[in-house]
């Protein structure tokens, strides 16, 4: 940076930056010592001006510091500037400075009050912050309200010094008072800065009830845009009680959606989508999400920039309540001049609001965009027209003739794409449309992508009889077998073999060929593995192979882009945010925050991962193709996913017997479309490479010494993510041969943790000395608990297989209840814990008497303990003789509710501990978890 | 939990030099400006969105005059509030500095810098109004050339404001001294979108309306705005109201006091200091598009086509389009084009520009109920096909219509509400009709 600024001409600030000769520093020195007040501040301005270049000006602490005692504000301003820069670097000297801030802080002029606090919370000094508590407890009760609504941020900036101090300090509670300030800018601060301490504390701290909702909703008329923002969001958080106070809060909300910040729109839009769910008239809910279309396309004549964020969200909102937008449709249709990240997602919404009324005039708009110059563009334009005829069964025929008129014109890159949507078009409605093959094998040799060019084998393959040069055109393609992408052997294997099973006689030479160019030529597995399959069919059984490879289809729809209903959920509760534009859960980006477990979220955990796929996959930027596991390019043969399994002789090690055919066909599905991968490892939904890098990096220890492993060192831990568990592995191969796939048991154990995926597939073989980590998803299954009376805690026995070398290896891997199965799942609503209590039958419920549990007397301080666990508190009520407490928790996805009874009064009883679950094999293991957690 | 905040706020030269670079939260992670600066520069094609995610610190950016405004956060802040922001943040620098330039910015660093000490606190947006901010505020802004040169005009002289007087500052010692003059400029300011088939049928249209303001009054006193009395807002209401204009939604700045909107489609308000948009409306309904294109294809023998555009200005003989460009998209390889204009009507000129394969035609002014004629022959190396055809267009045309609005949308009046009068201020209407996006399908 440094320098940059120096070629503006003088006569303006601009002539600070000039300065860059010998001396320059005793002469600013002299300058800042001088008695003379319009040549000190020039002085700090020259100084400013070279620190913002990078210029390193921190010799003159002292000197700048010393002209801090001055009445002028404007002078003020900039040595405080400064000194929020340089006092990082020189702490001892900031102390100089805490005095003038002290005065400060008592002086008249509130402006200098507010500029004080303001710039005290910024210098990151632990050692000031004592001298800043008083100062600041008297500037929350300031009777200026700039000071207040200062002193509410500043609140928020010194719990990221020192939170301790903020919560012995009792600052927290001031903050909640000041939501009922009657200035409505100190209202929305407060509510920023209690929300920042919740997400970094992981509590909810904000504690919004009824009386607190009432102050929020009338701060909301009255504040400015942004604080109108904060409370928006605030109120998103709350859960109504009913339908009836729903409905209370959105009529005060939806003026909002009238304002010309589309910030607040969109919160607004957020607050109502969130509380509708709770709206139980079915005609009030209607007239309420009619007053959220005008606005919603309102924000498409804004900027861009602006239009974008709100069409990421739009396209969410149509997918969770497609009514909204239903007749607008040509309001997305693309503009000559928008950007190219604007016209993709109109084209996405498009897709999601066409039906059978508007589908010619959409065709209509496709075709023009089809031909236009963005190439990116106009492939997604072409994929569109084919989502359309999945979509739209009675509009097929519409949507090819549509795309044989863009055959037509020969333009490379459109027909590519135009082949690639006709095999989904052929998939979803076989022998329907064979007709236009002619047209499409006039093109073959214009293609040269490997999705285009599998595509177009594929449906070579398929419809063998009906081409009837066929063999002439596999041929064709076979020439250069060798050159292909993985995507294009494994098409032409199969369709070779397809070819085979319908004209044995002439084609015996060529499938000879195919598979031993397959198994003994190549050294990719999944060819390998795929052409062994259907060598040994096609020896061993050919009507076997005949009803495995040219069996029937599974169906497929236009899934491709439409998201789990618990992952929409998710994401419309985001709306607005970051996440929401990412199609990614905060936690898979965000850093600075503890994730709290909304009401809504808790049902969600075990969909985290599918979240964050999904987000992987959109990560392509307008990629289509890359999440088609869901089965839209999903032409194959069924005989690969069981084949596979049987080959690798997985038997004896499956844990699960989940995966029966329909999971295989499934799998088969995938195969094409994850080149890289096995597809075993699709069927569960990981991907290739399946785990997105872990949020945070987990301690992992090593459980498998590479002696005893045969050449591989595991390190491993179990690890909670989002709510989901997970084993995190390292393998450091120290073999000398490359390993690739391995497949993993665990013995039953404390928990009862399953593997939900059995194997690692790494994307790359691991060479020998290189290592690689992976993230396996497990879940928990009572069928997997160790009998009653094993030790808690011990570790987790694990047997893991090299499907290369068939080395079994077995070692353990240690495992901590109380820290890693205990998710930050947030407390359950009261009510929600009350329904939840009684749904348990009596019968189901554990408990026991806690002998010589130390218990002080001071529940508060339990509660403390436990909510470090994990552990959250409900409600509490006195009996006699006791406190009943409740609490509730998560062990890995399974509620768990407590009851603990405390003696008080001096009784001699021991605590009593119980435990109710909905998944009762688990309630004794929760209870020994809860004891462990109080013992602590 | 989008209430979340930003670590740092940077704008950026074209060149991608840092001019301001702000840390919020002292968390700012050492080199994010060349980070986004590389994304930005080396997207693949256009643009790229504006918000993205490197390495766990996410970007939020636009553009203003060619200088780059982004913030960057680690947390899962809402976008639309910082797109917003960073909106506003160029409406205060351009307020506050006069215009918004990089050597505006770069003269007036301590002044922006100031500026930003009060517009966000710890990464979480504050006051941006204007006005609120000149209490805060104690830097006086140092003019660049092409403001300074300005001379305010006489008002006996002239009946229209130089274009200049947009660039004056709001702050500033002209008020102290008393020479401020009490106007207030309006612009109820239309920009068209519409879509025409290949045979001059309206396939989508719609007007993006604003009434936009600027205040130097004095004592900033209470104002009063009326619209057509017949109004309607929201499709739903239109039922018998044929004629009047109907609004499909509007939304309002946050001074405007809707009290009366409903009944007298009045609407009261304080104006804040500097440039603010009162009302932002939409249409979505037919409306009588200004310019209505007819382009046509003909063969005049193998290699040779000639395209033909005819443009008729369909609106009374008063108004009239100014800077008007046509352009007309060509066939790649064309050998030539010659392009023709009627010689009849001054102003015009229509060049081929090889490099953009397109013909570009220029119309100074553009008569209303006229017609005007554009006739291009191109010479193909090969004879004349269906590809070559589809090549050429869609025509899309640029115009301004300066007092002309297409939506009937009108100020009744603009008042100084009775109880604040002490003054007659100087006001200054002005009817703009734009295109923003208006092309025809050939």
């Amino acid at each position: 940076m440094a320098g940059r600024a120096v070629r503006a001409p003088g006569g303006s600030d601009s002539r600070f930056f000039t300065t860059t000769k010998k001396g320059e520093t005793h002469e600013l020195r002299q300058e800042l010592n001088s008695p003379n007040r319009d040549k000190k501040k020039d002085a700090v301005k020259k100084v400013i001006a070279n620190m913002t270049v990078g210029k390193d000006v921190a010799m003159l602490f002292t000197d700048v510091i010393n002209c801090i005692q001055t009445e002028n504000i404007e002078l003020k301003k900039l040595v405080y500037l400064y000194l929020i820069n340089y006092a990082k670097t020189q702490p001892e000297l900031t102390l100089l400075a805490v005095n003038t801030f002290v005065k400060d802080a008592n002086d008249p002029n509130p402006l200098i009050r507010a500029l004080a606090v303001r710039t005290m919370g910024c210098i990151r000094v632990e050692k000031i912050t004592e001298y800043l508590c008083e100062p600041l407890r008297k500037a929350l009760r300031d009777d200026d309200p700039y000071v207040r609504k200062t002193a509410a941020v500043c609140v928020a900036k010194l719990y990221d010094i020192n939170a301790d101090l903020v919560e012995d300090q009792g600052f927290l509670q001031i903050l909640r008072d000041l939501i009922c300030d009657p200035n409505p800018t100190v209202v929305a601060n407060a509510v920023a800065a209690l929300s920042e301490i919740g997400d970094t504390s992981g509590r909810d701290v904000m504690e919004i009830d009824t009386s607190v909702l009432q102050k929020l909703l009338a701060a909301l008329n009255e504040c400015t845009e942004w604080g109108q923002v904060f409370i928006l969001d605030s109120l998103a958080k709350y859960t109504p009680a009913d339908g009836r106070e729903a409905e209370g809060i959105i009529e005060r909300v939806t003026p909002r959606l009238q304002h010309a910040n589309s910030a607040v729109v969109m919160s607004a839009v957020k607050v109502v989508l969130t509380y509708l769910d709770s709206v139980t008239s079915v005609d009030t809910s209607r007239s309420f999400s009619r007053k959220l279309a005008p606005p919603l396309v309102t924000l498409l004549n804004s900027e861009p920039e602006t239009q974008y964020v709100a069409l990421r969200n739009i396209n969410l909102i149509v997918q969770k309540r497609p009514g909204i937008l239903e007749s607008e449709i040509k309001v997305f249709f693309c503009k000559y001049n928008d950007p190219i990240y604007v016209k993709m997602e109109k084209l996405e919404t498009i897709i999601r609001l066409v039906n059978d009324r508007n589908i010619d005039q959409v065709l209509l708009e496709l075709k023009e965009y089809a031909q236009e110059v963005d190439v990116e563009f106009v492939r997604k334009a072409v994929r569109a027209i084919g989502r359309c005829a999945i979509k739209l069964e009675r509009a097929a025929e519409r949507c090819i003739n549509v795309l044989l008129e863009l055959i037509q014109t020969k333009v490379n890159y459109v027909l590519q794409e135009a082949v690639i949507v006709i095999k989904d078009i052929f998939r979803k409605y076989p022998n329907r449309y064979e007709s236009i093959i002619s047209a499409l094998c006039e093109n073959l040799d214009t293609l040269d992508e490997p999705e285009a060019k599998a595509s177009i084998i594929w449906i070579i393959g398929e419809y063998a009889e009906r081409i009837d040069n066929a063999d002439e055109q596999l041929e064709h393609f076979l020439e250069t077998f060798e050159e292909e992408s993985a995507e294009v052997q494994l098409q032409l294997l199969t369709a070779t073999v397809k070819l085979f099973l319908k004209q044995p006689e002439d084609t015996q030479d060529m499938v000879q060929r195919v598979l031993q160019l397959a198994t003994e030529e190549s050294d990719d597995p999944d060819l390998r593995d795929r052409g062994f399959v259907y060598w040994r069919l096609l020896s061993t059984n050919p009507e076997a192979a005949k009803a495995v490879v040219l069996s029937e289809k599974p169906n497929i729809a236009d899934d491709t882009f439409t998201l789990e209903p618990a992952v929409l959920d998710m994401l419309i509760g985001q709306i607005s945010t970051l996440s929401s534009i990412y199609y990614k859960p905060p936690e898979a980006f965000v850093m600075k925050q503890a994730p709290i477990s909304r009401a809504e979220d808790e049902d969600l955990d075990d969909d985290d991962e599918d979240a964050e796929e999904y987000a992987n996959e959109d990560g392509e930027d307008y990629e289509y193709d890359s999440n088609n596991a869901d089965g839209l390019t999903g032409p194959s043969d069924t005989s690969n996913g069981s084949g596979a399994v049987d080959l690798l002789s997985m038997d004896d090690l499956s844990v699960n017997d989940a995966p029966a055919p329909a999971a295989a066909a499934a799998a088969a599905a995938a195969v094409p479309a994850a080149p890289g991968g096995g597809g075993i490892v699709d069927l569960f939904g990981g991907g290739a490479g399946a785990a997105a890098p872990p949020a945070a990096p987990v301690q992992k220890t090593v459980v498998c010494p590479a002696a005893q492993g045969g050449g591989l060192e595991i390190l491993g831990a179990f690890v909670l993510r989002g709510g989901a568990l997970f084993l995190d592995v390292d393998v450091n191969n120290r073999d000398a041969a490359p390993t690739q796939q391995l497949a993993v048991q665990l013995n039953k154990n404390t928990f009862g943790i399953v593997p939900a995926q059995q194997q690692i597939a790494f994307d790359q073989p691991l060479a020998p000395g290189a290592s690689a980590s992976y993230s396996l998803p497990m879940s928990l299954t009572p069928a997997m608990l160790a009998p009653p009376g094993s030790p808690v805690g011990a570790p987790v026995q694990t047997a893991l297989k090299n499907m290369q070398t068939g080395a079994v290896l077995y070692f353990n891997i240690p495992v901590d209840g109380l820290s890693t199965m205990l998710p930050p799942a947030g407390p359950m609503g009261r009510d929600q814990f009350l329904a939840a209590w009684k749904s348990v039958d009596d019968s189901l419920e554990v408990s026991k008497e806690a002998q010589g549990l130390p218990f002080s007397g001071d529940v508060s301080a339990v509660t403390r303990k436990l909510q470090e666990r994990n552990i959250y508190f409900v409600a509490g009520r006195e009996a006699p003789g006791q406190q009943i407490v409740y609490y509730s928790f998560k062990l890995v996805q399974l509620h768990m509710l407590a009851e603990v009874t405390f003696p008080v009064g001096g009784s001699a009883a021991a605590p009593r501990l119980c435990i109710r679950s909905e998944a009762p094999p688990y309630a004794p293991l929760a209870l020994q978890l809860l004891e462990a957690a109080l013992r602590q | 939990m989008s209430i979340a905040p930003v670590s740092q706020f940077f704008i950026l030269s074209p060149r991608g030099d840092t001019i301001i670079s702000k840390d919020y939260r002292g968390d700012a992670v050492a080199g994010t400006t060349d980070t986004f600066f590389r994304k930005v520069k080396f997207w693949e094609s256009g643009d790229p969105p504006p918000c993205f995610t490197i390495d766990g610190v996410n970007y939020i950016y636009v553009r203003k005059n060619g200088l780059l405004f982004a913030v960057s956060t680690q947390w899962n802040v809402s976008p639309s509030m910082f797109l917003e922001l960073l909106n506003r943040l160029a409406k205060v620098f351009k307020d506050y500095c006069g215009v918004l330039s990089e050597e505006a910015i770069r003269k007036n660093f301590i002044l922006v810098y100031e500026l930003l000490d009060e517009t966000l606190d710890y990464g979480y947006p504050q006051g941006t109004s204007t006005e609120t901010l000149r209490n805060h505020v104690r830097n006086e802004p140092i003019l660049v050339d092409s403001v300074k040169s300005m001379r305010l005009p006489s008002a006996l002289k002239t009946k229209t404001a130089p274009s200049s007087s947009i660039q004056k500052p709001v702050s500033g010692s002209g008020q102290k001294n008393g020479s401020q003059r009490n106007e207030i400029f309006v612009d109820i300011l239309e920009r068209l979108s519409v879509l025409f088939s290949q045979s001059g049928q309206v396939v989508n249209s719609s007007i993006d309306g604003c009434i936009q303001m600027k205040s130097y009054l004095s004592g900033n006193p209470e104002l009063r705005l009326a619209l057509n009395e017949d109004l309607v807002v929201g499709k739903a209401n239109a039922g018998s109201s044929f004629g009047s204009v109907v609004l499909d939604d509007c939304n309002f700045h946050e001074c405007a006091k809707l009290d009366e909107f409903e009944s007298m489609r009045q609407l009261s308000f304080t104006p804040p200091d500097g440039e603010f948009v009162l009302l932002n409306y939409r249409m979505n309904a037919e409306f009588r598009c200004p310019f209505r294109l007819f382009p046509s294809i003909g063969d005049i023998d193998p290699y040779r086509m000639e395209v033909v555009v005819i443009v008729r200005a369909d609106m009374p003989e008063t108004a009239a389009g100014t800077n008007v460009v046509v352009r007309l998209p060509m066939p790649r390889n064309a050998v030539s084009v010659s392009s023709e204009v009627e010689s009849r009507v001054p102003g015009q000129t229509a060049e081929y520009s090889a490099n953009e394969h397109r013909v570009v035609w220029t119309i100074k002014k553009f008569q209303g109920s006229s017609e005007l004629t554009l006739r291009a022959k191109v010479t193909l190396p090969n004879v004349v096909n269906a590809a070559n055809r589809k090549e050429v267009g869609p025509v899309s045309m640029q115009f301004e219509i300066p007092m002309y609005n297409v939506s009937n949308l009108q100020v009744r009046y603009l008042k100084i509400a009775e109880f604040a009068k002490s003054y007659n201020p100087f006001r200054w209407v002005r009817y703009v009709t734009q295109s923003s996006s208006y092309v025809c399908r050939v």
